[in-house]
């Protein structure tokens, strides 16, 4: 299929992002290394109590944070690789050599969006039970990489589809996925002043943030995976890319 | 065969709060009919229309108004089936790729085997003199390689139909004379070339026909020394006549002729509408005793006929 010819390319296009990405995570590698190092009990573990003696709140405090973007970065990776993912060819007028070509613009874009999906999986699912087997000697299984998985199509998903809307695609992403956040913590403290049905498509229209923090609770507190909030995830993603694709098929190559 | 039938593209902008939706008519009613095989030229002032044209053409974008067919089928379902060699104004591609791999993947997406897409490849290499530059990164080119890299990708395929905008520019006057000799033979194959360009005499050079755009309107379709054809304004045809001895006859043949220069006694301007009228006046010039040694054509340049067309309201192209 001539539609993988660009594979190569595209990463190479993406080369810097692939190396930013990388430093990221040896960055968070090298803090439970520390972690371990430093404070590990007699099982190998790092010992809260003992973290707290060495560095107090700062240390503790900082370990916290790395944890909690542990938990986002399947999100930051999925950006960072899903950005401009056919805005930059439109843009670069790349869009319009592709289109003269016989080759289904939804074979370019569809191959591009597994494989820019799939090296962020590979990425985060190599990272996050690394991370947790050098901190606590442990990983939360499965769990992980459907975790990772939810946040790949939803996030990989709703970039695809504002990328062929839109140059500032990722940025958009993020602030829908900060919307959905701050969504989601009025809606469970039931702070939200409108009305029902406006919620309720607010909701639905928004990351499924309520999910995702369902499939991330069960990867952080290691319990069964919640497999109806990974198929709501999903669907949310696939529609998202059923809809860019859609997009992409019928909108002008301005 | 190519047609235009009343086309028009409309490019209306999201209202601002601080002012409401704004409408550009890119392209108005656009009728144009182009045969197979040939090369045809759009010139015009900047924002004439031309790239717009060409989006029509390939279907980039769709017209708001009227219609455009390649073959009887809507342009992106023409290029989808055979696809279309495009040249775009401003070629860019990622600076990270290089030259040669950008090459085969764009040859496999036109289709072709591996194997086939790199010697395709390596031809274009070739033949655009781009060699040297195969293992580099495009950052690294210059603004002419990058052009020949772009006129590379653009002859991949070997398509029916080229599509080239501003093909030139960035050429030094080398690879300007050998893009003459590709688009030469381009058109001895019998494929079918657009250029668009704002280098007039350069246009004149490698195409047929040229279509004028004012104001995103068809101004008039010219042809050029090139065209062998009928069906476009050719203009009023100029020779140089040169006669031997006195010229009394000649006020009565050629009431408008004038004299070449003082340095060239017995050399004259003539203009006539057409070849017929040539012969007729040039047979009363005989009959009444003129003696002519010599009867040369001479075309008015391209340049001349657009600022004619264009008149004084016409931008320089």
């Amino acid at each position: 299929m001539s539609a993988f010819a660009l594979l190569g390319l595209t990463l190479r296009a993406r080369r810097r992002r692939l190396l930013v990405l990388g430093a990221f995570a040896l960055l968070f590698l090298a803090a439970a290394v520390a972690a371990r190092v430093l404070v590990s009990d007699a099982d190998g573990h790092v010992d809260p109590d003992r973290l707290f003696m060495v560095g107090g709140y700062p240390l503790v405090s900082a370990m916290l944070l790395f944890g909690w973007l542990l938990g986002r970065f399947p999100l930051i990776a999925t950006l960072v690789l899903m950005a401009g993912l056919a805005s930059d060819d439109r843009r670069d007028g790349l869009a319009r050599l592709y289109a003269v070509r016989p080759v289904s613009p939804l074979a370019v874009y569809g191959v591009r969006a597994v494989t820019l999906g799939a090296v962020a999986f590979l990425f985060c699912g190599a990272l996050l039970p690394l991370f947790d087997l050098i901190l606590i000697g442990t990983w939360a299984g499965p769990a992980t990489l459907v975790l990772v998985a939810s946040y790949v199509l939803v996030y990989g998903g709703l970039t695809a589809l504002l990328s062929v809307w839109s140059r500032g695609d990722a940025w958009l992403a993020l602030l829908c996925a900060i919307a959905s956040m701050v969504w989601d913590a009025l809606r469970r403290a039931d702070m939200l002043t409108v009305p029902p049905g406006t919620r309720d498509l607010v909701t639905f229209v928004l990351p499924p943030q309520a999910a995702l923090f369902e499939l991330e609770g069960a990867f952080g507190s290691l319990q069964p995976i919640p497999w109806d909030a990974f198929l709501y995830v999903a669907a949310y993603g696939l529609v998202m890319f059923a809809l860019a694709g859609l997009s992409l098929a019928k909108r002008d190559l301005a | 065969m190519i047609e235009f039938v009343g086309a028009g593209k409309r490019f209306v902008s999201g209202p601002r709060p601080w002012r409401g939706p704004v409408t550009i008519d890119a392209l108005k009613d656009v009728t144009l009919s182009i045969p197979e095989g040939g090369a045809w030229g759009v010139v015009g002032p900047n924002g004439a229309g031309k790239s717009t044209l060409f989006a029509l053409l390939l279907g980039f974008l769709q017209p708001t108004s009227g219609a455009v067919r390649i073959r009887g089928l809507a342009p992106r379902r023409y290029v989808r089936r055979h696809g279309a060699a495009y040249l775009p104004e401003r070629f860019r591609v990622p600076g990270e790729w290089r030259v040669r791999p950008a090459l085969v993947a764009l040859a496999r997406l036109e289709g072709l085997r591996p194997d086939v897409a790199a010697r395709r490849a390596d031809e274009a290499l070739q033949r655009l003199g781009l060699e040297p530059f195969a293992d580099r990164e495009v950052r690294t080119l210059s603004r002419g390689v990058l052009q020949r890299l772009g006129l590379a990708q653009a002859l991949l395929g070997e398509r029916e139909l080229l599509v080239l905008d501003e093909p030139t520019e960035g050429l030094d006057p080398l690879w300007r004379i050998k893009l003459r000799a590709i688009l030469e033979e381009q058109r001895a194959a019998g494929r079918t070339i657009l250029l668009a360009s704002h280098d007039l005499a350069e246009v004149e050079r490698v195409v047929e026909r040229v279509v004028l755009l004012d104001g995103g309107r068809v101004r008039e379709v010219f042809e050029t020394a090139l065209a062998g054809g009928k069906g476009a304004t050719r203009g009023p045809l100029r020779y140089r006549l040169e006669l031997a001895g006195a010229a009394r006859e000649l006020e009565e043949a050629f009431p408008g002729a004038v004299p070449v220069g003082p340095g060239e006694p017995g050399a004259y301007r003539v203009t006539v509408a057409d070849e017929a009228e040539l012969s007729t006046r040039l047979g009363a010039l005989i009959a009444a005793g003129g003696v002519v040694s010599a009867v040369l054509p001479e075309t008015e340049p391209l340049e001349a006929r657009v600022q004619r067309a264009l008149g004084s309201g016409g931008e320089a192209t």
